[in-house]
């Protein structure tokens, strides 16, 4: 484990930012994302957790597929330079796994490249990534319930404490532990900075509340299908989009064609469950009419589908979705709510 | 105050005049309330009243929230102004049954808006809040701030002329003296005051930031369209994408379609994930409608609205430039 | 590596107009290169998105059969404004389409076995696909029994195709329209009624079911009475898809991705399936 003084941060971001396209958090509150960055001086160091996640670099809001013009198709998936992203918290760190579960391979076609995104691999596939424990998570974390923690090394390439006079950096996968091979001239961490670390830890997890189990969920979910308990917590979701497009893991997607015939791109841009229009089909008929089978379609695969396929949920509790939901539609109260439900099998 | 709704609804109940009420619940987080539904006497226990229901519920008599209201249900609604005007639009619009709702009204003085207390306290992250007459006290780790209510009231309430529902069944409490503001529409002044190059400038900017989630849309209680021009897809009308040129059709469609209909309750705003200012370009509506045709939308229920209707007298100078 | 997301070019070989009020249409589409066609390998049951530059994408499913050498086939009907735009194409057009995506019918598990197949309106084509594949490989196959159901004659489509088959003595084909016409030598009334009449043996047996939703909803009873197990109930699925890749997100239903996962299932698989029926 390496020790990158703060007062080396300045030199420690510039140096990266020369062989990386560097993307840290940047900005207040519902501004805050992570965006590239130059200098050290343009990160947020401070902040909890991003109101954008780094999902929105690696499947943008709307990128383009290709562009065309007759019968010429053009597309350009690699970025320039590979990513490097600073300050990535745990619960984020983990979703890009789960996200190149989906986008970057195939479980159904796991051989057969015709079935991965290339896009997404351009990005992902040589991206390096920080996961930087969470000193102080928010009362809306509940990364916990789905088997993360605040100091959590599962996911990422390097991970890193912030002390108070230093960030602790240590490598998680091959390309962290060649990054960490390719700098020179920091100390290791002594003694006294793993202590350090160890207090940090513990009274970061003090900061969390209890944790629902969400496998019991998981297998709890199926015997709610019926309930009516669908009905009474989907009565107040208005059917925005919010939740969806700020969740680090939410991934639906739309293809479109914009321009004309002759010339023009053909994009994708997110699309959401919640949206009455996402299932409804050209005659007319729309198997997910009612909000009541929305809201469940998307409990239902946070908590349940997703978990029948990769064995774990698709919820890393980051929380985003119950601060910006405009009526107060909060996850893990539906979760509870769930759990405490008394629905036949 | 809060005692006092709680027992009217129970009585409602009791007397089986309502099968189903709306109102404010205490929410998951602090400084928020949540629309709740509660079909029973003993419910009634869990209404909240404070400036905390910033939430506009007149939005769950329309759009696809019609299905949680059954035909000839009786429904209680509990509103502060902004909510009873929409009602009152509602009905000019044939949109409800007037004779199936019970409204509750209650005094206003203004609900907060949580993204200005958050900004006050540079996004640390409050963990209580508490309220009096004209402060609120937040607290979080490692500090306890104070605030005057006014620097973090939704701009909506600010100014506002109306804070009991221009017509309901019952009253909690008295209904609040309204301030009598006379300049209703001072915070649209510097918009104003700007070119149209200015002005184009300042809304590319603030829609820029907007990721299409259609919170705005979907709180808004004047906008109740079943299927909505941004979403129809047969023809295509706009791009679905955060383009800022679909993004500006989006925005200015909603406010033309809401003009003179907009109650400016300042939901879309403070729904809006992306921090837009919102309501700026609907009181700017609003204020022009007043001053072209004195008229203000949601207070009168047998008066048509100013952009339906056609006066003689009324000025025509845009017409001829 | 090549962008999955970029359509395969293809021309527009032949158009085939299949009623009269020309709402279907067939489409031979030819590959423009070589090592395009080479590369296509496919089963019946599998689906293309196709793709027009400007206009967007639609998934059909492949009416012809990986037998039939050189060419794909896709019969459209004019629904919304992708189709609308596919039925302006003239002979010689450029298209594009991805694929072959999706699963398909288990053609080597009925190997040896007899099969039956229903089907109904213009979800007739990957039964098509089927239906040829089976006729190439017969030895490979037992008894073949299709019924297909139309609303009127005009209605089916592959007329030709089915006068030939109907002379087949390899083959049975019943064919039925909803209420009788002049002339007409078949069957007469829905497709579950004449299921039910004609009642297949299960023994040995695989059924396929594709059709209208509505048609499915009263065949399946039909056939679970015939004593058909679950697992030899084959159907296919429609959706709303856009990726075709199992990305979007927009056919899932439970854990299954209609496009990938599907749109092949048997009724043994979407019984575990919520709301799939």
């Amino acid at each position: 484990m390496i020790k990158i003084e703060k007062s080396n941060f300045g030199t420690f971001i510039q140096n990266l930012s020369a062989d990386y396209s560097l993307f840290a958090p940047v900005g207040e509150g519902q501004q805050s994302a992570f965006r590239e960055v130059k200098n050290a001086e343009q990160i947020n160091t401070h902040i909890q957790i991003t109101q954008n996640s780094p999902k929105t670099v690696f499947l943008p809001q709307t990128e383009v597929l290709f562009e065309f013009s007759g019968d010429d198709i053009q597309s350009e998936e690699k970025p320039a330079k590979p990513m490097f992203f600073w300050g990535v918290r745990s619960c984020d760190a983990k979703s890009l796994n789960l996200l190149d579960k989906v986008m970057g391979q195939s479980k159904q076609r796991p051989d057969d490249p015709a079935f991965q995104d290339p896009y997404w691999k351009a990005r992902f596939d040589d991206a390096i990534i920080l996961t930087l424990a969470c000193n102080e998570p928010a009362s809306t974390c509940f990364c916990n319930w789905t088997g993360g923690s605040p100091f959590s090394k599962d996911a990422g390439d390097l991970w890193a404490v912030e002390t108070e006079t230093a960030y602790l950096v240590e490598p998680l996968s091959e390309k962290g532990e060649a990054f960490v091979k390719g700098l020179s001239g920091y100390d290791t961490a002594s003694e006294k900075d793993k202590q350090s670390i160890a207090k940090l830890k513990k009274q970061a997890e003090s900061y969390l509340q209890p944790a629902v189990d969400a496998e019991t969920l998981k297998e709890k979910l199926p015997q709610t299908w019926e309930d009516p308990l669908w009905d009474e917590v989907s009565a107040k979701c208005v059917n925005c989009s919010a939740c969806a497009f700020i969740c680090p893991t939410c991934y639906c997607f739309d293809i479109q064609d914009e321009g004309k015939k002759d010339k023009g791109k053909r994009i994708r841009t997110w699309d959401c469950c919640m949206f009455p229009i996402f299932t409804k089909e050209a005659s007319g008929h729309n198997p997910r009419s009612l909000a009541r089978e929305r809201v469940r379609q998307r409990v239902m695969h946070k908590f349940r589908y997703f978990w029948e396929i990769y064995g774990e949920s698709l919820c890393t509790g980051c929380g985003r979705c119950v601060r910006v939901c405009p009526v107060n539609l909060d996850i893990r109260e539906v979760a509870k709510q769930l759990l405490e439900a008394d629905s036949a099998a | 105050m809060v005692k006092a709704l709680r027992e009217e609804v129970k009585r409602l109940f009791e007397e089986k005049k309502v099968d189903l009420v709306i109102g404010w619940g205490k929410g998951s987080l602090p400084m928020t309330a949540t629309p709740i539904f509660i079909n029973k006497a003993e419910d009634a226990e869990r209404l909240i009243w404070d400036e905390t229901c910033s939430n506009n519920l007149a939005v769950y008599l329309t759009k696809d929230k019609r299905q949680l209201v059954k035909t000839d249900q009786k429904i209680g609604i509990v509103v502060k102004g902004c909510d009873g005007r929409s009602l009152v639009l509602y009905a000019v619009e044939n949109q409800i049954q007037r004779e199936n709702l019970v409204i509750i009204g209650v005094p206003c003085a203004g609900v907060i808006d949580k993204k200005k207390v958050l900004k006050h306290i540079e996004g640390k992250e409050v963990l209580s809040a508490s309220f009096e007459a004209d402060r609120m006290t937040v607290e979080g780790r490692g500090f306890k701030t104070e605030i005057a209510k006014c620097d973090v009231l939704s701009d909506s309430c600010l100014n506002c002329n109306h804070p009991n529902a221009p017509v309901f069944d019952v009253f909690i409490g008295e209904p609040r003296k309204s301030d009598s503001v006379e300049d209703v529409y001072p915070d649209v002044e510097a918009f104003e005051k700007l070119d149209s190059e200015a002005r184009w400038k300042t809304m590319v900017e603030a829609y820029s930031k907007c990721i299409r989630c259609y919170a705005c849309r979907n709180v808004c209680p004047s906008c109740y369209c079943t299927e909505c021009f941004v979403d129809q897809n047969d023809p295509q009308w706009i791009g679905k994408s955060p383009e800022i040129t679909d993004t500006l059709i989006f925005h200015l469609g909603r406010n033309l379609h809401v003009a003179g209909r907009c109650v400016e309750c300042g939901a879309c705003e403070r729904a809006c994930p992306a921090d837009i200012d919102l309501l700026k370009l609907n009181r700017k509506i609003s204020k022009e409608i007043l001053e072209r045709f004195n008229f203000t939308a949601g207070l009168d229920i047998n008066e048509k609205p100013a952009l339906a209707s056609f006066c003689e007298n009324e000025k025509q100078d845009f017409i001829m430039g | 590596m090549k962008n999955t997301y970029i359509p395969i070019p293809m021309k527009v070989d032949k158009i085939v107009t299949e009623d009269p009020e020309k709402t279907l249409r067939t489409y031979d589409l030819n590959f423009v290169n070589k090592s395009d066609l080479e590369k296509f390998q496919y089963l019946p049951g599998q689906f293309c998105e196709m793709s027009l530059l400007g206009m967007g994408e639609s998934p059909f499913g492949i009416a012809s059969s990986p037998t039939e050498e050189g060419f794909l086939r896709f019969t459209i009907n004019r629904t919304g404004l992708v189709t609308n735009e596919i039925h302006n194409l003239r002979e010689g057009d450029a298209v594009g389409i991805r694929g072959p995506l999706g699963n398909w019918y288990p053609v080597e598990d009925f190997k040896g076995e007899n099969v039956v197949i229903v089907g109904g309106g213009f979800a007739f084509t990957t039964l098509r696909s089927l239906l040829v594949y089976l006729l190439a490989h017969r030895d490979d196959y037992g008894e073949i029994t299709m019924i297909y159901g139309a609303r009127n004659p005009d209605l089916f489509i592959y007329k030709n195709e089915l006068e030939a088959w109907l002379k087949r003595t390899d083959m049975k084909l019943h064919l039925t329209i909803d209420n009788a016409v002049d002339g007409w030598q078949h069957h007469v009334g829905f497709v579950p009624a004449v299921t039910e009449e004609l009642a297949p043996s299960a023994e040995k047996a695989w059924v396929v079911v594709c059709g209208p939703p509505i048609m499915i909803k009263y065949t399946l009873p039909v056939i679970e009475k015939l004593k058909f197990p679950d697992e030899r109930i084959i159907t296919s699925l429609e959706r709303r898809m856009k990726c075709g890749i199992g990305k979007c997100g927009r056919c899932n239903i439970g854990s299954q991705y209609v496009c990938i996962d599907g749109p092949v299932f048997s009724l043994a698989q979407l019984k575990t399936i919520p709301d799939a029926l």
